[in-house]
């Protein structure tokens, strides 16, 4: 209990949290108490734009008008009907995120800049609306006389029961919050975030992410903006426009984007900003952009991430929770049926403007075979591996894998249905430890979602079988010993090694190497060769991509040549080493000797 | 007929200056891939430098033109230095929120040092209208067109026919690599905000003669840079000047028609069902996602 207390940032965030509650119950006057209820209404406005902007990595700019419409739903239907909170509450979360539904599935496609314009745009529309549309919304005035909450019947009507009642929801926030975040599937958003590449192909569908993310931040801004017209008693277009976005915008970023804490604190700072500079008159809010401007830029994690940091200086990391003791083996992704070959590629061919980087490729691969895929620089190797692992679409051509086509397919179900890759150019992020990247791998693949992330009650089982899978995985790359840093820290040897663990934990009928090999030296070569034939004694099929033939001789049953997209040669490793085409396409044309398999070999 | 080919050239006079306001922002876009959000409160600068310099002496604003134009290249060094290189290793959002923190800073200081209150500069030339036949147009209008005609073909020309605009795309595209080639990656950049803000200047210059200047009427025009230079395509010049002109149009014809706020409604409608259609703006090459 008390290595739980010591451990992060827990003591002062306790602490601070014993500060504020005793300073709510014995010591705030009545405008202290409207501060405060105006800081918790801003802190779940804040913690659910961290799903999207945090968490999903999107900086939309619509959640001031999820906070708008829901404040102007409880307005109208207060205010038109005579309904109670119970009824305006459900109704002004569902209001926002039906918008958010609706917009979603177009919107989410968008990339960066664009999506950011685009939610704007549907925040001017609504804004737009709530002026034009004066019989209903009151117009530039807005609807004044919006009641207090009237809980069937139970009116809160001083300022102590209202800032109670509304804390009582950022709490029930802040906990959902944690439930989505903690778990794999919390997990499953740091990657998608840090790396949308990496994220495909290990089965996680990044379009379902964002649009969970997105709408649950709709609900959280029309809750608070719900609470904020029953607070200040009247929804005016104030509510909805580009001032308050930005506000939301600074509290988060000056907080921290992904953690509750900073949803908290940001929100405290800042609403106690705007009062404190309140003396400064005219300058206030310079003074406010230039403190908002310095946090960014002195604090990249906001003022939580430099606090965890700090701590981090001053103490030394805390010690994460321990490797699992048991490991369990991936399940294998079942084949739907009976095939010939578990991937057959049929005259695939891809151009980019003017270069076909792939020009007709055809080539078939047995099951438990392991085949080189060699060829010079340039020659379509990787964008063969993009194209079968789905992170390309082909122009022309067909993709069978185990009987099923699967030409065009986006990329992560191809994952889930049992292809696995590693990248050339390492696809990991760096702030998880080893083991929990690994783990990673079941997150699509076991189907880590957002209500059962919600109703995980105790340790997330999802999780835990997750890192036992991944440690099996680790212990068959040999990596046990540093599964528990983070890989940021790790060698290069050593992350390419986590990154081929990755794609065995996804427990795959076909992994894809994209030059495991390089970088490390002979010895560490063997090692991976012998690691990797023990996948196919397994029944994995393997493609190795490599130049590196004396890594190859030691492993391939079978070497495919490209050259300039096109297949050149096919056959045992021998032939192909001796085959015409494949002497010119790396010697040049005249030489006649086979390409030497190590130095001093014929 | 008459009426609607005077709204037309009105269109297209609004237009000039909005093409003029998504120049200095497409500028930027080119050279670092950055969303300037201050853009339109640079823009606002230019126009408070105008009215500042001709309360001084009352004089046509061509000749402190290029004074205004200097001020605010240092104006676009400083906010560089402030927004952008401190967080140049970081995701390109950083610099999107930074900006729009500098043009929070920027509306404040507007209040503090101008008021709250509107003011106009002087005109480029001399007020007054000119009539061709029963389409009247007035001489600030062709001075605005016709500064931003030469202001959009240099543009043009820089980026494609010289070796300073290669470097800013090279560098664009990708700063190490630039600098792994000799190519003083942090002086052209800051160059180009520099330029680019005094292309905002400029446009500000000339807008607050017709359009008045107030503290807050930068954010609009940020919004408009970005819709136009996202409706042309990204960072086409060509484009961003369509899209321009799309947005007038939007706002002088159809508003002719149906009411203001209506007509901007179909515009920012408009907007999504572009993004609809063509994730990539109309005028986008849609390539494939570098794995």
């Amino acid at each position: 209990m008390l290595s739980w207390f010591l451990s992060g940032i827990r003591l002062p965030l306790v602490l601070a949290t014993a500060a504020l509650a005793a300073d709510a119950l014995f010591f705030a006057n009545p405008y202290d108490m409207r501060i405060l209820t105006l800081c918790g209404i801003y802190a779940l406005l804040v913690l659910g734009f961290q799903f999207v902007f945090g968490h999903a990595g999107a900086v939309s700019l619509a959640q001031a008008t999820f906070f708008g419409i829901g404040g102007y739903i409880t307005g109208i239907v207060a205010t038109h009907f005579g309904a109670g909170f119970l009824v305006t509450f459900p109704l002004s979360i569902a209001g926002p995120v039906l918008l958010a539904v609706v917009v979603g599935v177009p919107v989410l496609k968008l990339e960066e800049h664009y999506f950011s314009l685009a939610t704007l745009g549907i925040g001017l529309v609504v804004l737009l609306l709530a002026i034009q549309w004066s019989d209903i919304t009151g117009g530039t005035n807005g609807l004044p006389g919006i009641p207090s909450i009237d809980l069937a019947g139970l009116v809160l009507s001083d300022r102590r029961s209202v800032l109670y009642f509304v804390w009582g929801l950022v709490i029930v926030g802040c906990l959902i919050s944690y439930q989505v975040t903690r778990g794999l599937y919390g997990q499953a958003f740091h990657l998608m975030r840090e790396d949308r590449v990496a994220a495909s192909a290990l089965g996680l569908n990044i379009a379902h992410l964002r649009f969970a993310a997105f709408i649950l931040s709709a609900a959280y801004g029309g809750a608070a903006g719900a609470l904020m017209a029953h607070v200040i008693h009247v929804v005016s277009p104030e509510n909805l426009d580009l001032a308050l976005m930005v506000t939301c915008l600074t509290m988060t970023v000056i907080g921290g984007r992904t953690r509750i804490a900073g949803a908290i604190l940001g929100a405290i700072l800042i609403v106690h900003l705007r009062e404190w500079f309140r003396v400064l008159e005219n300058y206030y809010m310079i003074a406010y952009g230039l403190a908002a401007l310095s946090v960014l830029i002195l604090a990249p994690y906001g003022l939580v991430g430099a606090i965890e940091r700090l701590r981090a200086m001053l103490f030394g990391r805390s010690p994460g929770p321990k490797p699992p003791s048991v490991s369990e083996q991936a399940p294998q992704a079942a084949p739907a049926g009976h095939y010939d070959h578990i991937l057959a590629a049929e005259n695939v061919t891809l151009a980019f403007g003017g270069v076909r980087a792939l020009d007709g490729v055809s080539f078939t691969l047995r099951d438990g075979e392991i085949v080189g895929l060699i060829g010079p620089n340039g020659s379509g190797k990787t964008t063969l591996l993009n194209v079968i692992s789905g992170l390309y679409v082909c122009d022309q051509g067909q993709v069978t894998f185990r009987g099923r086509d699967i030409t065009g397919a986006p990329a992560h179900l191809i994952s889930r249905r049992g292809i696995a890759r590693t990248f050339q150019h390492i696809h990991l992020v760096d702030d998880l430890s080893a083991l929990d990247n690994i783990a990673l791998a079941r997150a699509g693949i076991d189907g880590a979602g957002l209500l059962k992330a919600i109703s995980t009650v105790g340790h997330d089982r999802l999780l835990e079988r997750a890192r036992r899978i991944a440690m099996a995985a680790a212990e068959r790359l040999g990596i046990t010993s540093v599964v528990m840093e983070p890989c940021g820290g790790l060698p290069y040897g050593t992350r390419r090694r986590v990154e081929v663990a990755r794609a065995i934990a996804t427990g795959p009928a076909l992994v894809l190497l994209d030059e495991p090999a390089a970088g490390l030296n002979e010895q560490e070569q063997l090692d991976l060769a012998e690691r990797i034939k023990t996948f196919a004694a397994d029944g994995i099929t393997v493609v190795v991509v490599e130049h590196n033939l004396v890594f190859l001789a030691a492993l391939a049953e079978r070497l495919i040549c490209l050259d300039r997209g096109k297949v050149i040669a096919a056959g045992l490793p021998d032939a192909v080493r001796r085959d015409p085409a494949v002497i010119e396409a790396y010697l040049g044309l005249g030489a006649s000797e086979p390409i030497p398999i190590a130095a001093g070999a014929p | 007929m008459i009426t609607f080919l005077q709204l037309v050239i009105n269109g297209l006079a609004l237009g000039a200056a909005y093409a003029l306001v998504a120049l200095g922002f497409v500028f930027i876009v080119n050279a670092t891939g950055a969303v300037n959000f201050a853009h339109g409160d640079l823009v606002m600068a230019g126009g408070y430098a105008a009215v500042g310099l001709g309360s001084l002496a009352q004089i046509p604003a061509v000749y402190f033109l290029p004074l205004v134009a200097v001020i605010m290249f240092v104006l676009g060094v400083a906010l560089a230095l402030l927004a952008y290189f401190p967080l140049i290793n970081r995701p390109p959002s950083t610099v999107f929120i930074s900006t729009l923190l500098c043009g929070i800073i920027l509306q404040n200081a507007f209040v503090v040092l101008f008021g709250p209150q509107a003011h106009a500069a002087p005109p480029l030339l001399k007020s007054g209208v000119a009539h061709f036949g029963e389409i009247e147009i007035s001489v600030q209008a062709i001075g605005t067109m016709v500064v931003a005609a030469i202001l959009i073909a240099s543009q043009y020309l820089l980026f494609t026919r010289t070796q300073i605009g290669r470097r800013l795309r090279a560098t664009a595209e990708d700063r190490q690599m630039a600098q792994a080639v000799g190519i003083p990656a942090f002086a052209l950049i800051a160059a180009t905000f520099g330029l680019g803000t005094a292309l905002a200047g400029i446009a500000g210059a000339l807008l607050a003669n017709q359009f008045f200047v107030y503290p807050t009427g930068g954010i609009p025009l940020s919004v408009y840079a970005y819709i136009a230079v996202v409706i042309g395509g990204w960072g086409s010049i060509a484009g961003a000047v369509i899209g321009a002109m799309i947005i007038s149009l939007f706002q002088v014809v159809v508003s002719a028609y149906v009411s203001y706020a209506a007509a901007t409604g179909l515009l920012y409608v408009t907007l999504l069902l572009i993004f609809v259609v063509r994730p990539q703006g109309i005028f986008g090459e849609r390539v494939q996602r570098r794995a």
